[in-house]
């Protein structure tokens, strides 16, 4: 597939922002959605659209389908064992909570410890805080070095017996660099200790087996993988979902209630309460389908990679520019670049940016303690999807050479 | 209305005003005006370093902004600092506008001048939550200092848990006299303004713990109500409030709601009681300054 061949998949980078043609730099926040998901949805929204698993009639029917077709897809996205091990959420957010609340009121008693890395999203590291202050538990912190790598070797003498669960990222949303997550799953498992991996990134510049990278969870959003917003997926090794008790109470979950008690539904049926987002869960069948085509087509891997290259020369090679997240090694590096410029702060950066057609992030990622790591108020970030171009990363860079000039 | 006077020969608060959106308005590109915010950011006077503290600091913006100001001859003085230059030029674009004006001034105004030369559309959102944050902080510096105008000088001016210090406004002689017939008018004006469950005016009632108009002929009113759940304590207040603004010469008011102390019916007056048909054993009546 050429560069082109999929920007014209995707009507949103077509426009023009202040009489400049759009380069969009955010995907790392959320990605540009083809016209197939787009469309998928409005079929939906226009045609099939009944409540799921209720209702006899023909568009409950088809909305069901559609949307237990999308379990076997995202299964085969993520190389899972069975469709029951799928769960769909609102989010990568809403799966690590998940997570947090029920492996937690289930195996997390007081003075256990839950062992984080200093880089992750507050979304792995929040829930992971309202567990232990709920019971009284204890949260680690597993550092990276100077880079940006995470330093596996310490991970050995944070494990304690009372460890209880490991969350890491597959892939920094600040750092961009990939985790090693398939040796610390094997660290973990010789302590008999779960970890869940949030693939937020991961899942967009990853192709994932979760059965080859044995994790017992992993986590991933609809909308970074050109989905619909509001979708996202849990999967969850049979055994820890069939042992965890559900998240909410509603509709669906339940298998007979009477008020002297009631018994739930078998897994995934017991984590999705309440309607479910049926219009738009079923786009990840087109969305997930075109991020493996991106993932293993040739073209868009060469692209993607010279983009890295580029940038990566770029950014280390000026002074001016701090880049966080070096690979070190055989460490792979994915086309997300946070960086402070010295003299210049962010945000200006980014406003003077955004005028001349940009869209990048600035700020702190929603990982402050990785900020504090850095000693830094904030970073700048472009983060690149299979529709961005190299001219789109040199054009890039000429910009940020005269906002760069502009401010310092 | 705001005092529309110059002040020692500078611009008017309208005219200066008009100033900003006429310079902005020759940069039609928007990085052209950024170019000139930042200029003006850059030449922001400098900012003690010890006094970025955490209580200066204001909340909702991206970057990181310190608002501080001082008090001179009854002018709010504004001095402010952020690590981004366009946001320090955004600053250093409201001193220029409000640095130097009086609390009453700068509490009347409606800062539409920001819409006006599209700072707070054309700014991300994070960005334009700090700027209307700025605004906010130079808004209730005003509204504070106003509050601390006090007629009766002698007294400690500083709001209680204030950390500002603030120079109190000191009247003499000639300015509580020709203050007083205001006094009269304004009393005039609260006694219009009846309770809405007793049939007695809310001045005569005692729900008026304390009444100031400072230097400015602003008025500042401490007020109770009979019950803390008055369900129309609203209309109440906007009717103080506008029975007040239109007394002649009042150039704004504000009102303070308290339940400090509880009001009882030691505070009616000896008016009222009679109103009432109370007998009246209590010697303290009133506790009106």
């Amino acid at each position: 597939m050429t560069v082109q061949e999929i920007r014209s998949r995707f009507p949103a980078l077509a426009q023009t922002v202040y009489g400049k043609p759009l380069v969009y730099l955010d995907n790392a926040a959320t990605a540009q959605r083809p016209l197939a998901v787009l469309e998928k949805e409005f079929v939906l929204a226009s045609k099939s659209n009944a409540n799921i698993h209720r209702a006899v009639h023909k568009l409950a029917v088809d909305a069901t389908e559609e949307y237990e077709k999308t379990r076997d897809a995202v299964r085969d996205f993520l190389g899972a064992g069975s469709r029951e091990e799928i769960v769909f959420t609102s989010g990568a957010t809403m799966s690590i909570n998940l997570v947090a609340t029920c492996f937690g009121e289930a195996f997390v008693g007081e003075g256990d410890e839950i062992i984080v890395s200093v880089a992750e999203h507050h979304s792995n590291i929040v829930p992971w805080q309202l567990l232990c202050r709920r019971k009284k538990a204890v949260l680690k912190v597993f550092e990276i070095d100077e880079f940006g790598g995470l330093m596996v070797d310490s991970l050995e003498k944070l494990i304690s017996q009372r460890t209880k669960i490991i969350a890491i990222s597959h892939i920094s949303n600040v750092l961009g660099l990939v985790n090693p997550v398939r040796e610390i799953v094997q660290i973990a498992h010789n302590h008999d200790i779960p970890v869940l991996v949030d693939g937020a990134q991961g899942s967009v510049h990853e192709k994932i087996d979760v059965r080859e990278m044995d994790c017992d969870f992993y986590a991933f959003s609809g909308h970074k993988v050109y989905g619909a917003t509001g979708t996202g997926v849990l999967y969850g090794k049979k055994k820890w979902l069939e042992s965890m008790p559900p998240y909410m109470g509603g509709g669906e979950m339940i298998e007979t209630v009477r008020f002297s008690g009631t018994t739930f539904a078998p897994v995934p049926g017991k984590f999705e309460a309440g309607t479910q987002n049926f219009n738009a869960v079923p786009t990840l069948q087109e969305a997930l389908r075109l991020a493996r085509e991106f993932q293993e087509d040739a073209e868009v891997i060469e692209n993607q990679k010279n983009i890295t290259e580029y940038l990566l020369t770029v950014m280390t090679s000026d002074p001016r520019i701090h880049l966080y997240g070096v690979p070190r090694g055989t460490a792979e590096k994915t086309p997300i670049f946070s960086f402070t410029v010295e003299g210049a702060h962010h945000e200006d950066l980014a406003l003077i940016l955004d005028k001349m057609g940009i869209a990048v992030r600035s700020g702190q990622m929603c990982a402050e303690p990785l900020m504090d790591r850095f000693g830094v108020t904030g970073m700048l970030r472009a983060s690149f999807a299979p529709y961005n171009t190299l001219e789109e990363a040199e054009y890039f860079v000429k910009c940020l050479n005269k906002a760069i000039a502009m401010l310092v | 209305m705001p005092d529309q006077v110059g002040h020692d020969g500078r611009m008017t608060l309208e005219e200066k005003k008009q100033e900003v959106i006429e310079e902005f308005s020759m940069y039609e590109e928007w990085l052209d005006r950024y170019e000139y915010l930042i200029e003006l950011g850059k030449a922001l006077e400098p900012y003690p370093e010890e006094e970025k503290t955490e209580e200066k600091l204001i909340k909702g913006c991206q970057s990181r902004v310190w608002l501080d100001y001082e008090v001179k001859d009854g002018k709010l003085y504004f001095r402010a600092d952020s690590d981004a230059i366009i946001t320090k030029g955004i600053i250093s674009l409201l001193i220029s506008v409000y640095s130097g004006r009086t609390p009453a001034e700068i509490a009347a105004d409606d800062f539409g001048f920001v819409d006006a030369i599209g700072l707070r559309e054309n700014l991300s959102p994070t960005r334009a939550n700090g700027l209307v944050s700025m605004i906010e902080t130079i808004k209730a510096a005003a509204a504070e200092m106003a509050g601390q105008a006090r007629h009766d000088n002698g007294e400690n001016n500083v709001i209680p848990g204030s950390t500002r210090n603030l120079s109190k406004e000191v009247l003499t002689a000639e300015d509580v006299a020709a203050l007083q017939p205001l006094y009269t008018d304004v009393i005039l004006a609260l006694k219009q303004v009846y309770d809405p469950e007793i049939p007695v005016n809310i001045y005569d009632l005692g729900l008026i713990y304390e009444l100031n108009i400072d230097k400015e002929r602003k008025v500042s009113i401490v007020m109770t109500f009979t019950a803390p759940n008055c369900p129309m304590a609203d209309e109440v207040l906007h009717e103080v409030e506008e029975s007040v603004k239109r007394v002649p010469g009042v150039t704004g008011c504000t009102i303070e709601l308290t339940f400090e102390p509880v009001w009882d019916r030691s505070m009616l007056s000896e008016e009222a009681r009679v109103d009432l048909g109370l007998d009246y054993e209590e010697d303290e009546y009133g506790k009106l300054s």
